[in-house]
């Protein structure tokens, strides 16, 4: 039993951490360069659990919390789990079924450059063709653009059952990085804003808000590395373990984006401060894969 | 990463789980104090007789010499066998004893950690002050050096089993006009020495499992002083970090048993149906699951690097407030039979009052959190 981050993990993490930095900074996750798709694939990001790259899920989870601190394209999560149970190559969009009613709308993000879309369909994932001229422009997010297929086209499932864990795990671990980015966002200018003379992280009522956020990260951060390491081990607890690891970084995302912009005070209402981002990629995040209550209590069938 | 344990490891798991399965009679402990603590002492001499005391604690000093890992295996296993609470041997095992290791003389480990580990030696705690709290530093209580021994004058509160113990880590003013951090010692003060007063406190729970000390004139060895004279703040952080790092693994394990009973008998009153309580519960299902996982990451960053990782204070403070929401959600499920609640009944209500404990002996949530956005994040310090 080993929870820890390797050494070769470790160095994975930072040439992502200084990747994302250099190449796909947080302020400019509104309008990223026609040409960063091509720049992730050719990281290796977009099929780190395929056959042929055959990295864990633990690895890719990690590296996957990374690019969603970042607010990395959503069409990612979409694009590894087609890498890993299709061995689709290039581009696969991230579809959101409704879940309310037969032949409604399908939400479509990151669409531009993919020939299909993948999302939950029930309980399974499925993919969809998607037709070449689809366009995409934000919605709530602003860092995804989203498209619409009205009516909802037909959806085919993919067979393994895993493909559904691996989903939620890798919009778990986008979520987290999500909280993450809003935790440290917070804290930073908790430090350097200044009011009564003095930094208002000085004072415990910010520092406790702060200290909250870091818990939520910290608990969904621990959760998700389990589940990551479930699904690699084939445990028989891996559906909960990626259940329960949604929830919490579902949880840690948005309770963090709304800290994150209580912190922040008047400037982080605004649209030019980067607060709302987070808390708006979490809004989204938290519908592509949601835990499932009968899962979480053991009553799946 | 890797959740799997070794063929070794699973071996030893069944190795506990068999002798408990067959050495936990189910008996309660006693609710009266005296029969209460010689039910500890008893049932500690059983695990030390049978090898599961100190399991991670160094051979030459009576314990096993296994890693931390396979203390977890058998805390998990304890929890699930419903095996006893360590009761009074708790500063001993937790606090005393591993502060010992790191920070003791070769002669007071030989003395010290085999009576810990067979139950003949009860500890109790020595920080708190009535002015000193969460400020710890504000200590008053003092002890002025007379040729090879130390004269302690002062007092000290919230001491658990102060009544029976026979041993405290003391933490003391040693450098007269000291201010702060500076100038104190860590003292291993016997409890039966003249001068010693024990004022028991009742809780609100009805138990009567803490007292207030009084210190008059009471002399103890210079030998006993723990890690150097005016090192005693050093030596007391070490204690704490036990606490924030390895020292309530018990309690997190207990939490995923706790958290099963509550599922099974909302399932099986109905009260599941409820769709407020059904969803506390997938939510605490989820945190047991997530704490479980937490103190995983922490134990094999101990094995793999000596020590806990910077987020062992969010375990911390995680888990005392996660075991207060099982307790409220315990509270809910029994509904109004709460009320017929009396002193001197060990139940579900008990464990409700006695479990405010949590979020504040050893450093309030408050102080926790003060910890993880100063050490963790960097906010300027307030103190």
């Amino acid at each position: 039993m080993d929870l820890t981050t390797d050494t070769e993990q470790l160095a994975l993490l930072t040439a992502t951490a200084d990747w994302c930095r250099d190449n796909m900074p947080l302020d400019q996750a509104r309008a990223r360069p026609a040409g960063l798709w091509a720049e992730l694939e050719a990281m290796g990001w977009t099929a780190m659990t395929a056959p042929d790259m055959g990295l864990t899920h633990a690895t890719e989870a990690l590296v996957f919390a990374e690019l969603g601190r970042h607010l990395a394209p959503v069409g990612l999560i979409a694009t590894a789990v087609a890498a890993r149970w299709s061995e689709h190559p290039g581009k696969t969009a991230l579809a959101l079924l409704d879940s309310h009613a037969v032949g409604g709308r399908v939400r479509v993000y990151d669409p531009a450059g993919a020939d299909r879309a993948l999302g939950l369909a029930g309980h399974l994932v499925a993919t969809t063709p998607l037709p070449s001229d689809l366009g995409g422009a934000p919605g709530l997010d602003p860092s995804a653009p989203l498209a619409h297929l009205d009516p909802a086209p037909p959806f085919t499932a993919l067979g393994d059952p895993r493909a559904g864990l691996h989903l939620q795990l890798l919009t778990a671990a986008f979520a987290l990085g999500c909280a993450d980015a809003a935790r440290d966002m917070a804290a930073d200018y908790a430090k350097v804003r200044e009011q009564f003379d003095r930094p208002i992280g000085w004072f415990q009522a910010l520092k406790h808000i702060c200290a909250d956020m870091a818990v939520r990260s910290a608990v969904a951060r621990s959760q998700l590395y389990y589940a990551a390491a479930a699904l690699d081990a084939g445990d028989a607890e891996a559906a909960f373990h990626a259940a329960a690891a949604m929830r919490l970084a579902d949880q840690a995302a948005i309770e963090n984006g709304r800290a994150n912009i209580q912190v922040h005070g008047g400037i982080g209402m605004t649209d030019e401060a980067y607060p709302h981002m987070c808390l708006k990629r979490a809004h989204l995040l938290s519908f592509v894969a949601p835990a499932r209550r009968d899962i979480i209590l053991g009553e799946a069938a | 990463m890797d959740i799997r344990f070794s063929p070794e490891e699973q071996h030893f798991r069944a190795e506990c789980r068999d002798w408990l399965h067959d050495n936990v009679t189910g008996q309660r402990r006693p609710m009266d104090a005296a029969a209460a603590i010689d039910f500890d002492k008893a049932w500690q001499r059983r695990l030390f007789d049978a090898g599961w005391a100190g399991i991670n604690w160094p051979k030459e000093y009576g314990g096993r010499g296994l890693s931390i890992v396979q203390q977890v295996i058998w805390l998990e296993e304890y929890a699930r066998a419903h095996a006893p609470w360590i009761g009074a041997n708790f500063v001993g095992i937790n606090h005393g004893g591993p502060t010992l290791i790191l920070n003791a003389s070769e002669a007071q480990k030989e003395y010290h950690l085999p009576r810990i580990l067979r139950g003949e030696a009860i500890w109790c705690q020595g920080f708190s002050e009535p002015g000193a709290g969460s400020d710890l530093a504000g200590i008053r209580t003092h002890a002025r050096i007379e040729g090879n021994e130390l004269v302690v004058n002062g007092t000290k509160i919230w001491t658990s089993f102060a009544h029976v113990a026979d041993w405290q880590e003391l933490v003391v003013r040693t450098e007269e006009g000291s201010q702060r951090h500076k100038g104190l010692s860590w003292v291993i003060c016997p409890m039966h020495a003249p001068g010693i007063e024990v004022r028991p406190i009742r809780k609100m729970s009805g138990q009567v499992e803490f007292a207030q000390v009084f210190y008059d004139d009471v002399r103890v060895p210079l030998d006993n002083v723990v890690g150097g004279l005016g090192n005693g703040w050093k030596v007391a952080m070490s204690t704490l970090s036990f606490e924030r790092g390895t020292g309530f693994i018990a309690d997190q394990v207990k939490q995923s048993q706790e958290v099963e009973e509550l599922l099974e008998r909302a399932r099986s009153s109905g009260a599941i149906k409820d769709e407020r309580i059904a969803e506390q519960l997938i939510q605490l299902r989820a945190e047991v699951a997530a704490l479980r996982a937490m103190t995983y990451r922490n134990i094999s960053e101990v094995v793999r690097t000596g020590q806990p990782g910077p987020e062992a204070s969010v375990i911390r403070l995680f888990t005392s407030e996660l075991g207060q929401r099982l307790e409220r959600m315990a509270l809910l499920l029994a509904g109004e039979e709460v009320l017929d609640f009396r002193y001197g009944d060990d139940d579900l209500v008990a464990d409700y009052l006695r479990g405010f404990a949590a979020t504040i002996a050893g450093g309030t949530a408050q102080i926790q959190r003060d910890i993880i956005a100063e050490r963790l994040l960097g906010l300027p310090k307030s103190r």
